[in-house]
């Protein structure tokens, strides 16, 4: 149990991560009138964002369902 | 807009804000609180934040200085404000025909990232073009334009339908078989090359 607590926290800190890069992608695009700005946010802020989500997502499975042999 | 970008970026601080809460002490998790919030900071507000962005830069893309903001464009935007009722694209500028701050968007709606799939794509392959390879010369639609574009707002108008010209191939032009700005009747449109000789409209003269 104390190994999956260790790697969900590690994992909501990359979600956090990458959450917080991808929100201020969004920013600097929103900020920034040009079309580059719109590629900006469409390729890597979403990438970003999108990964964050995804790992929390998996966060979540991983406490729910640890791996076998992680009760130490 | 500017009001809405500033409630989006707004909210956008706020998930920033959230997500570094947890990027520091990611054990609050631990307990049912930490574990609701980290639910709405990880997943909802950034969910949110996305889908909003894109909306936002969506809207945003349908203005006509977005479009002429790229060098290839300046042009065609120059283009509008050509002093000649033969013009088409200046005649329904100048005249508001259509809005004139979404002048590009009014005429050109399924263009690239507002058409399907395969617009899109070709969209990307413009910017690409644009900023690592080289843009073409003369930027054309591929597939022609489309007369459904016109016919958005022309069909069913009064001196549209009434015009014998109009009348007399209804037919080819709502099958897109007869193009209506290559058949000699609306053929002179942006005509950038011819830019350098004509005259232009200043407003408010």
């Amino acid at each position: 149990m104390k190994l999956s607590q260790i790697g969900m926290e590690r994992l909501f800190r990359i979600s956090s991560g990458l959450t917080i890069v991808g929100l201020v992608i969004e920013i600097v695009s929103l900020l920034w009138f040009h079309p580059l700005a719109f590629a900006l946010f469409a390729f890597l802020g979403m990438a970003f964002i999108g990964l964050g989500i995804v790992t929390y997502l998996v966060s979540l499975v991983f406490a729910v369902a640890p791996p076998a042999g992680s009760n130490s | 807009m500017v009001g809405v970008t500033g409630i989006l970026i707004a909210l956008i601080v706020l998930a920033i804000v959230l997500a570094v809460f947890f990027f520091v002490r990611p054990s609050v998790t631990a307990g049912p609180t930490g574990k609701i919030l980290a639910f709405v900071a990880l997943f909802i507000l950034p969910a949110l934040c996305a889908a909003t962005g894109m909306s936002a830069h969506m809207q945003r893309s349908e203005q006509r200085r977005f479009c002429i903001s790229c060098h290839a464009m300046a042009p065609y935007g120059r283009s509008l404000y050509v002093d000649d009722p033969n013009y088409v694209p200046a005649q329904h500028f100048q005249n508001h025909r259509v809005p004139a701050d979404e002048a590009c968007y009014a005429c050109h709606a399924d263009y690239t990232i507002y058409g399907p799939l395969k617009d899109k794509l070709r969209g990307i392959t413009r910017i690409y073009m644009q900023y690592i390879s080289t843009p073409p010369k003369n930027i054309t639609i591929p597939g022609g334009y489309n007369n459904n574009q016109c016919l958005r707002c022309h069909q069913g108008a009064r001196d549209f339908e009434s015009n014998p010209v109009h009348q007399a191939i209804m037919d080819s032009l709502t099958s897109n078989q007869m193009s209506c700005i290559t058949s000699g009747c609306h053929d002179t449109i942006h005509n950038i090359d011819s830019l350098d000789h004509v005259k232009f409209w200043r407003p408010g003269q």
